[in-house]
């Protein structure tokens, strides 16, 4: 590589500079976007992926001196593999996430890959124009531009390329580029015939590699969180209480909380308006105050709502990332119809123990729809006391209605909640639904003395999706397999509905 | 410098921080008792006090358990009580603070369901509102929030926490087999009688039976008893000797039989309630129950007051000596009365004449440490984290009995220096720079929480030189449970040292019964005794 640059040639070298050096600092990026994202703790994610990144790019920069000939073959072949493992390594990463326990170790792997290809690049890229431009004037240009390359990714990344693209795209966005860089290496510099037709076929097939993947990049993506949610999630958010999980496919809008399912949109309708309406109907009144423990997506506000008398309703639910969601976004609000934003709804985020300790209020209905007792702090919200605090903020002739998780598969733990109910002084109607998404699900009326179970709902029926009056006695009704056993009361000091939660679902976490 | 090399080096520093444990200094320092000046009253070299003196109906010397409750059973009578305390906060040993994420203890913190005998404890549970109501069988219904929730415990055992204090599934035959026999023996001594009538363990001790056969008990130790008995399961031996530094600070060579007998028998109280837990825990511990008795006492009280001498004077009257630590005036209080609230060894030097009947009891040393944490939540955090053969004992949450979750709380530490040598582990610890007993609770925690450390980000710690008397071997002496209350007409003694176990129960019964047996010198009637 001996013969003078054209003077024209200079511009376009400079543009390839930059694009390489922006590409550099876009994998660094992606791959530690996507580490905090798998993984958590993204200061720490940030800092490894940065420090091992720079680290490879060291040993790169090293490993330069080894190459001797043919530098500009070299070149143009560092760009091409860097392509492909920079553009592939959101997509591949996400792929292992899904499929293996060692998505650390592949992490790291790529980022050291990556980082060495990086590391490979401007001392060659300097070597080969040594000769034909000024060594000062070389470095400074060479370098300013690195520099600008990294001020223009850092500055892309959070504002554009993820909003827009996602890490998916964004580094399948850059791959596409930096094969683009291989290809006009190949016209800038001199190079045999025959090696320029061989570096140029390869720079269209990776090319054509890169752009498949980037066209097919959601379906492919889909496909490795199938294995998760079984559908591409749309939304998600990690709370200090919780991971938000929300996913949608052609049909199907689904709520997961710490990977549990909490509706799906296919059938969430017989859940909620079981849940609601058999208890405005046991009430035997108009409802004008309704008190909603739980219930963040909004969705049993939605059935309430459809009472005119209702003046107002408060909606507890502990977790703002849950509430905010099901205010704001697009697909919560189709299914919710923003009930979450009607004037008559106040959302509370706040310990709903701590609430019912510190209201004075009093209200004419309560529905409680807690996740299930799958731990000790949520099954605070299941005890005996608890109840105890519910019914002081409930008027004289006020009725509760309480999610009771499915006496089929816990047959025990939904009798369990029945019977602290009771044991807090409540008179009690269990009831039941299929609900295809979940199974046999169960519910608990619970009142004063003169609670009976409904035999007409307080709605007309054509304004529900599922339930109708003939319906109500057969929900109240339980065959012997789901029938009422003896158990315990839950209580604070107590819990034993945690454990027997935790041996009917067969879940031996700890 | 290029881009690689600068970014290399900002980067370098950041990895580092990152991956290596942060070795920015820990915040903290020591809290607590007042060893310099304590020592004052020891070393003499306090100033006589001139100018006349204060005037009180009562004065009671310490305002630990023993001396609020004196003070509270007072307050019916509207006297004017003033309790002096040595240390700037009250509640002695059951003090706590209020600062961080949850208020949180620097001692006893909790207090078991007393027993329907423990009659001081429970009115002043009722009057708490602690006390709900009572069953048809005359025992007390308990507010379900200060009941200890569920998880009450957890241990760390090998390498790994367990639920319970009994990790079942990892304990091998013999160990199970023993903890079985241990618990049937447990259940039979709970429900024993003697020959007397009365249960053989029974808190107030003094109701305890007299049946020389189990008070043979007191003459040999936990330790002796446990050879005769054959038991020698290690986790056995460990659970035994964990009850003994916990309810005495003492190894279980140095606890009497009968004392650590008791801890495992004297608790009567079954009711369904009760089944999951019978603690009553709140997040500053006992602390709650000192400030209950402090709102209800109605005495003065002056913190940081340093009684040098106690001395019946003329005229029906007696002299108390003391130093106002604030500005260092000595000054004293002529009282019609006087309850030292204060252990045997600090009673026999205010108070000479009756130095030849005190006890003589040895007290433990604890260290206590309050670690206030920020970390993931877990939401099936128990309140105690029992260590398994660590030096300390582990750790309470104080916000366990909070509903809200948070990241963050305090966690307070515990370590008893159970060992015979209480003198050389009291001077250790009293001169231990801060950052030694912050390390020392750090690494014995390590094992079980590595990244601790990094969780942390303060760590006050609190040397108790005299925490609580051992109940050692003997500990009932000639006449057990005849306390000895009056030293004089007008002078009367209330401490834990007095039944030589350091029980809520019976602190606030010394207390109690001081202030009945004053009654008659200050010509008051108290109406029927409260014990």
């Amino acid at each position: 590589m001996s013969q003078p640059l054209r003077r024209w040639v200079h511009p376009a070298l400079l543009a390839m500079v930059a694009v390489i050096a922006t590409s550099g600092l876009v994998y660094e990026l992606v791959t530690g976007t996507l580490a905090s994202y798998v993984l958590g703790d993204s200061v720490t994610q940030f800092s490894l992926v940065i420090g091992l990144y720079l680290f490879a790019m060291g040993i790169g920069s090293y490993l330069s001196k080894f190459l001797e000939d043919r530098l500009l073959e070299r070149f143009v072949e560092i760009e091409l593999c860097l392509a492909l493992a920079g553009g592939l390594s959101a997509p591949l990463l996400f792929k292992v996430y899904t499929a293996a326990a060692a998505f650390r170790f592949a992490l790291y792997g790529v980022v050291v890959l990556i980082g060495t290809l990086v590391g490979l690049e401007i001392p060659l890229l300097i070597r080969l124009l040594q000769f034909s431009v000024d060594l000062k004037e070389l470095v400074a240009r060479v370098l300013t531009l690195d520099y600008v390359g990294a001020l223009i990714a850092s500055l892309l990344f959070p504002s554009l390329l993820l909003p827009k693209l996602g890490v998916h795209q964004t580094s399948l966005f850059f791959g596409l580029l930096n094969a683009a860089v291989a290809m006009l290496a190949t016209f800038l510099f001199p190079l045999d015939r025959a090696v320029t037709i061989r570096l140029r076929a390869q720079c269209l097939l990776i090319f054509g590699v890169l752009a498949a993947a980037f066209g097919f990049v959601s379906r492919f993506v889909d496909r490795a969180e199938t294995v998760y949610f079984g559908a591409p999630i749309i939304y998600t958010a990690q709370s200090p209480y919780q991971r938000v999980v929300i996913t949608r496919s052609p049909r199907t809008t689904r709520l997961f909380l710490n990977g549990n399912l909490q509706f799906s949109s296919d059938d969430e309708q017989r859940y909620h308006e079981v849940l609601v309406h058999p208890a405005v109907a046991a009430l035997g009144h108009d409802p004008k105050s309704v008190l909603v423990l739980g219930g963040g997506d909004g969705l049993a506000a939605r059935e309430l709502l459809r009472y005119p008398s209702i003046e107002r309703i408060v909606l507890v639910d502990l977790d703002a990332a849950v509430t905010d969601a099901f205010r704001t976004l697009p697909v919560a609000l189709e299914l919710n119809g923003g009930s979450l934003n009607d004037p008559r709804v106040t959302v509370r985020n706040e310990d709903a123990y701590k609430f019912l300790e510190d209201s004075h209020d009093s209200f004419d209905l309560a529905i409680v729809d807690f996740p299930d007792p799958s731990n000790y702090a949520v099954g605070k919200l299941y005890t005996d006391a608890f109840y105890h605090l519910l019914r002081e903020r409930l008027s004289f002739r006020g009725v509760a209605v309480v999610q009771a998780t499915s006496p089929q598969y816990a047959r025990e733990s939904f009798w369990t909640i029945v019977q602290t109910l009771e044991g807090a002084g409540w008179k009690t109607a269990p009831l039941h639904v299929y609900v295809p998404s979940f199974g046999d699900w169960g519910f608990v009326l619970a009142g004063g003395e003169h609670l009976t179970a409904p035999g007409a709902l307080r709605i007309e029926p054509t304004k529900l999706r599922w339930l109708e009056s003939s319906g109500l006695p057969e929900l109240f009704r339980f065959p012997r397999d789901t029938g009422r056993v003896e158990a315990p009361v839950n209580r604070l000091n107590d819990q034993k509905l945690v454990a027997i939660y935790a041996r009917e679902w067969g879940v031996f976490t700890r | 410098m290029d881009r690689r090399a600068f970014l290399t080096t900002v980067a370098a520093g950041w990895v580092v921080d990152a991956v290596l444990p942060r070795r920015e200094a820990l915040a903290g320092r020591i809290i607590g008792a007042s060893h310099g000046v304590g020592h004052l009253v020891r070393d003499g070299g306090v100033p006589e006090p001139s100018g006349p003196p204060d005037h009180a109906d009562v004065v009671i010397v310490g305002a630990g358990i023993a001396g609020l409750s004196a003070a509270w059973r007072l307050a019916p009578a509207g006297l004017d009580v003033h309790v002096l305390e040595l240390e700037p906060f009250p509640g002695g040993t059951s003090t706590w603070s209020e600062d961080g994420a949850a208020p949180h203890p620097w001692g006893a913190h909790y207090l078991a369901a007393p027993n329907p005998e423990a009659r001081a404890a429970l009115r002043l549970l009722e009057e708490m509102g602690v006390v709900k109501g009572w069953d048809a069988a005359g025992r007390p219904r308990f507010d379900p929030r200060v009941l200890c929730h569920a998880p009450q415990e957890r241990i760390f055992y090998r390498g790994a926490w367990h639920p319970g204090l009994v990790p079942q599934d990892e304990l091998d035959a013999r160990d199970r087999a023993e903890m079985e026999r241990f618990s049937r023996f447990e259940d039979e001594l709970t429900e024993r009688v003697g020959a007397d009538g009365k249960p053989v363990f029974q808190i107030p001790l003094a109701l305890s039976s007299r049946d020389p056969d189990t008070l043979a008990l007191d003459r040999i130790s936990m330790r002796a008893w446990l050879d005769r008995e054959g038991y020698s399961s290690p986790f056995l031996r460990w659970y035994v000797r964990y009850a003994c530094l916990d309810d005495f600070g003492a190894e279980p060579e140095d606890v009497s039989a009968w004392a650590a007998l008791h801890y495992f028998a004297g608790r009567k109280l079954k009711t369904p309630e009760l089944d999951g837990s019978h603690f009553l825990v709140w997040p500053e511990g006992n602390g709650r129950l000192v400030k209950a008795l402090f709102e209800r006492s109605r005495a003065a009280v002056s913190l940081g007051a340093l009684v040098t001498g106690v001395r019946t004077i003329e005229g029906g009257r007696v002299e108390v000596r003391w130093l106002d630590l604030r500005d260092r005036t000595p000054r004293r209080t002529h009282a019609r009365a006087v309850v030292v609230a204060a252990p045997a060894f600090v009673t026999s030097r205010l108070f000479p004449p009756a130095a030849a009947r005190l006890p003589v009891r040895t007290s433990s040393p604890w260290v206590v440490a309050n670690m206030h944490v920020e970390r993931p939540i877990d939401p099936d955090m128990a309140w105690d984290s029992v260590l398994y053969d660590a030096a300390g004992l582990g750790y309470v949450d104080a916000r366990h009995q909070f509903t809200e979750l948070s990241s963050r709380t305090v966690l307070t530490y515990y370590r008893a220096y159970g060992g015979p040598d209480v003198v050389g582990a009291r001077k250790s610890l009293v001169v231990a720079p801060w950052e030694q007993i912050a390390s020392d609770v750090l690494r014995d925690l390590a094992p079980a929480h590595p990244e601790l450390r990094e969780q942390i980000s303060r760590m006050d710690v609190c040397v108790w030189g005299h925490a609580m008397p051992r109940p050692r071997p003997g500990f009932l002496g000639e006449r057990p449970f005849e306390p000895l209350v009056l030293l004089e007409e007008r002078v009367a003694w209330a401490h834990a040292d007095q039944p030589g176990m350091a029980l809520f129960e019976e602190s606030q019964a010394s207390g109690v019964r001081a202030a009945e047996a004053v009654a008659p010198a200050l010509g008051i009637e108290l109406g029927p005794t409260w014990l």
